[in-house]
């Protein structure tokens, strides 16, 4: 069973108000074009692929920005749009977070590993590799972390790979007698039927 | 370390596998450990042995349906799990919670954090050596708890009890005397637990300045909860970020010094005496009132947009990253899992110590298979 | 004691104001000398006289040593079964680590398919007489997950199940339940193995 979205509509751009963490960014890295806008809770930063590894490495040293934590990053899979890469950040001293977001286009999946900016992307970058067959360049342990070393050949959390289908229980194909109940407990004898169980001694 | 011996013998270092199955009962975790004499070198842990792809079948269920994935993701911490989850949904969806539905969330993701951490104490001592009266302690304490839940939700383990908008339905008549009675009970078994462990000797020297991780390292890492603030560092989202209702209540936030092992036990056992406080007050404010919003849908759907929802688990900082683009399903629902960040500093601990150390560090990183994996 | 009384057919009228060891001197002396199932002998008390098949199966069955083999949320339940709410020693269950002492291995828990070839391991390292219990409904078929293509739906796929303890999680009472099942099982099967 595929899972039906019925005419899936994307969030509209929220320009954020001015004097976030979104101004930061556009002073300190001027040449590169950044798509901002306000989510619920955090602002979204929309860059291009080939600019990943300059900012997200102004974004830890930069001490305006000093964004050294990395919470979370993950893929997400848009079908048609591409797959996108999504990264969270915050800063313990500033107190201030954000998200930065980058799309892949589907025939080129590859973006620059952040494994060597903060130490916590290893694992997170090696999972989304083998659920959405992203290739980040540059990781130094391209192993796959969660799935068996023998089945990394299709991605699951890729919107085409579908469900599993439900295999029938053994036990019909063992005719009836497996498929009676063999113990009763006690006070359920009503539901027995014939042919209970034998006493055991 | 060469020493004379080492320059004369010609040695080798081994490897030792040490799980998936194995008594310390953390679940199917596998560890490479090599080995030079008791000295470990190198500690490669090879995870995804339950990975069961809770994120995938989110996203072929709708928002209700998907509570039951964050049950079994986090088996030891549920009400936290589903706290978060319906927060996410809610912030998105712009639902309103009435008071005493928030206020029933508080006191039952505490005293859900309480039998974490019970458990937590448990296992840990039994990694030490104890080899089962904390244990056993542990869990005639988290039995006294569990009844409650059982009271309020019908289940022992897997709750399922919290809505996006609310709780399912109310609490029962006698909740408030039980919870009164058992923010007492717990703070005896809290202290038993802390005469056996806390002051021993044995354990002192088995745990002290054993896997230390600097707070540097830790905030590069990304490490949350108890082993962040063991590392010094004092954040705590209940108060920096908060949600829900955690604003209204005064608790302190523990924090270590050294980083160690020690470090984190004390960090646990206190935050357990902290959850106690948040309950009783929260007892004492919760009003009467609905438990969900009056105009809840009968078919919930949520607007397109995304949100990043992060609460402070027992385990650390748990997130939920919800992408929505309408309609009743999640587009994808992504679990930011403490645990998982938690041991990609398994190595860095582990190298230099014994390899009876190295189940003594796995043990205060008190990891959950079923959130590591998912 | 309930046992002589009935098979015996004989109405007992004891007398409450004996201690028990009184008590159990009186029902002695009434025993039937030649019943075959006969529990208690007057002239040496103490001793069990039953069909070597009955003894074997059940000292067998009192004395089921389980591997811990708790893999995800069950196991929690399946401690809480071993610990002293809900005591399973008293049945003679002692949760053994290693494979090569143990009798019976719980399966608690979702078999993915990395960890398949462990499991498969661990039952083939078990000495014979040997059960298995499915313990939850990812154990029995796969439960909530098994929609995803990386989980075994079942772990009777891999390894034959003598008892299935539906759940999610099963009640640890659920558990003892399951055991009980199994030792009328055992009960069953006497004679038949080893």
């Amino acid at each position: 069973m595929t899972s039906p979205h019925e005419g899936p509509q994307e969030a509209p751009i929220v320009p954020p108000e001015p004097g976030t963490i979104a101004d930061t960014f556009r002073e300190v890295l001027r040449d590169i074009e950044f798509t901002a806008t306000q989510g619920v809770g955090d602002v979204i930063l929309i860059i291009a692929r080939d600019d990943v590894p300059r900012v997200l490495r102004a974004a830890k040293d930069n001490p305006r920005l000093d964004l050294k934590y990395l919470r979370c990053l993950l893929g997400v899979d848009h079908m048609d749009g591409g797959l996108e890469v999504v990264y969270q950040l915050y800063s313990f001293t500033r107190r201030h977070g954000v998200t930065i977001k980058t799309r892949l286009p589907l025939d080129d999946s590859r973006v620059a590993s952040a494994a060597s900016i903060w130490k916590g992307a290893d694992w997170l970058e090696r999972e989304t590799a083998e659920m959405f067959g992203i290739t980040f360049e540059g990781h130094p342990n391209p192993v796959p972390l969660l799935l068996p070393e023998d089945m990394t050949d299709h991605h699951p959390l890729r919107k085409d790979n579908p469900f599993a289908q439900v295999e029938e229980w053994q036990g019909l194909r063992l005719g009836d007698e497996a498929s009676k109940v063999g113990h009763i407990p006690a006070g359920y004898e009503s539901i027995a039927g014939e042919g209970g169980e034998e006493d055991g001694g | 370390m060469a020493t004379e011996l080492d320059r004369e013998l010609e040695t080798l270092d081994i490897n030792v596998n040490v799980g998936p199955q194995h008594p310390a009962t953390h679940g199917v975790f596998r560890m490479v450990l090599t080995v030079s004499g008791e000295k470990v070198v190198d500690a490669v842990p090879h995870i995804g042995y339950m990975h069961r792809g809770a994120e995938k079948l989110s996203e072929g269920v709708d928002y209700r349906q998907g509570l039951i994935f964050q049950d079994r993701t986090e088996y030891l911490a549920q009400f936290n799990a589903e706290m978060c989850y319906c927060q996410a949904i809610e912030r998105l969806g712009g639902i309103e919670v009435p008071e005493r539905a928030e206020y029933i969330r508080v006191i039952l993701a505490e005293l859900n954090r309480i039998t974490s951490h019970y458990m937590f104490a448990g296992a840990f001592a039994t990694d030490l050596g104890v080899y089962g009266t904390a244990f056993t302690y542990a869990f005639r304490e988290r039995e006294y708890i569990q009844a409650i839940f059982e009271a309020v939700t019908g289940d022992r383990m897997m709750y399922g009890y919290f809505r996006p908008g609310g709780v399912v339905w109310d609490v029962t008549d006698d909740f408030k005397d039980r919870v009164r009675w058992v923010c007492k009970q717990t703070r005896v078994g809290i202290d038993d637990i802390d005469r056996l462990l806390t002051k021993n000797e044995v354990f002192l020297t088995r745990s002290l300045d054993i896997g230390c991780i600097s707070k540097d390292d830790a905030i590069d890492y990304g490490l949350s909860g108890p082993m962040l603030r063991a590392s010094g560092l004092q954040f705590d989202l209940r108060r920096d970020e908060p949600y829900s209702i955690y604003d209204r209540f005064e608790f302190e936030i523990p924090t270590g010094t050294r980083g160690d092992v020690y470090d984190r036990y004390l960090v646990r056992m206190e935050e357990m005496r902290q959850s106690a406080r948040i309950v009783e007050q929260a007892i004492e404010q919760m009003p009467d009132g609905p438990i969900m919003p009056e105009k809840a849908p009968r078919r919930l759907r949520l607007p397109p947009g995304e949100i990043y929802m992060r609460t402070e688990n027992p385990r650390g900082e748990y997130g939920i990253y919800l992408v929505s683009k309408g309609g009743e399903k999640p587009y994808r629902l992504k679990i930011r899992s403490a645990c998982l960040s938690n041991l990609t500093a398994l190595k860095q601990m582990v190298v230099g110590h014994y390899v009876a150390d190295a189940v003594v560090i796995l043990g205060s990183v008190d990891i959950v298979l079923g959130e590591v994996d998912r | 004691m309930a046992i002589e009384e009935a098979e015996s057919g004989q109405q007992l009228a004891v007398p409450p104001a004996l201690t028990s060891v009184e008590r159990e001197a009186e029902l002695l002396r009434h025993v039937e000398m030649e019943h075959p199932h006969a529990l208690y002998r007057e002239v040496l008390p103490g001793i069990i006289q039953a069909p070597a098949d009955y003894l074997l199966a059940m000292a067998r069955k009192s004395s089921l040593w389980p591997m811990t083999f708790g893999l995800a949320c069950c196991a929690i339940e399946m401690m809480s079964a071993f610990m002293s709410h809900h005591d399973l020693d008293r049945f003679g269950i002692v949760p053994w680590a290693s494979p090569r002492q143990s009798d019976v291995m719980i399966v608690a828990g979702t078999v993915t398919k990395k960890m398949a070839p462990a499991v498969k391991l661990l039952y083939e390292q078990m000495p014979n007489p040997k059960w298995v219990v499915a313990m939850g409904a990812c154990a029995t078929n796969g439960g909530p997950y098994t929609r995803y293509d990386r989980v075994v739906q079942g772990v009777d796929k891999l390894i034959p199940v003598d008892v299935y303890v539906p759940g999610c999680p099963p009640r640890p009472e659920a558990l003892m339940d399951g055991f009980i099942a199994l030792q009328e099982k055992i009960m069953r099967e006497r004679g038949s193995i080893g």
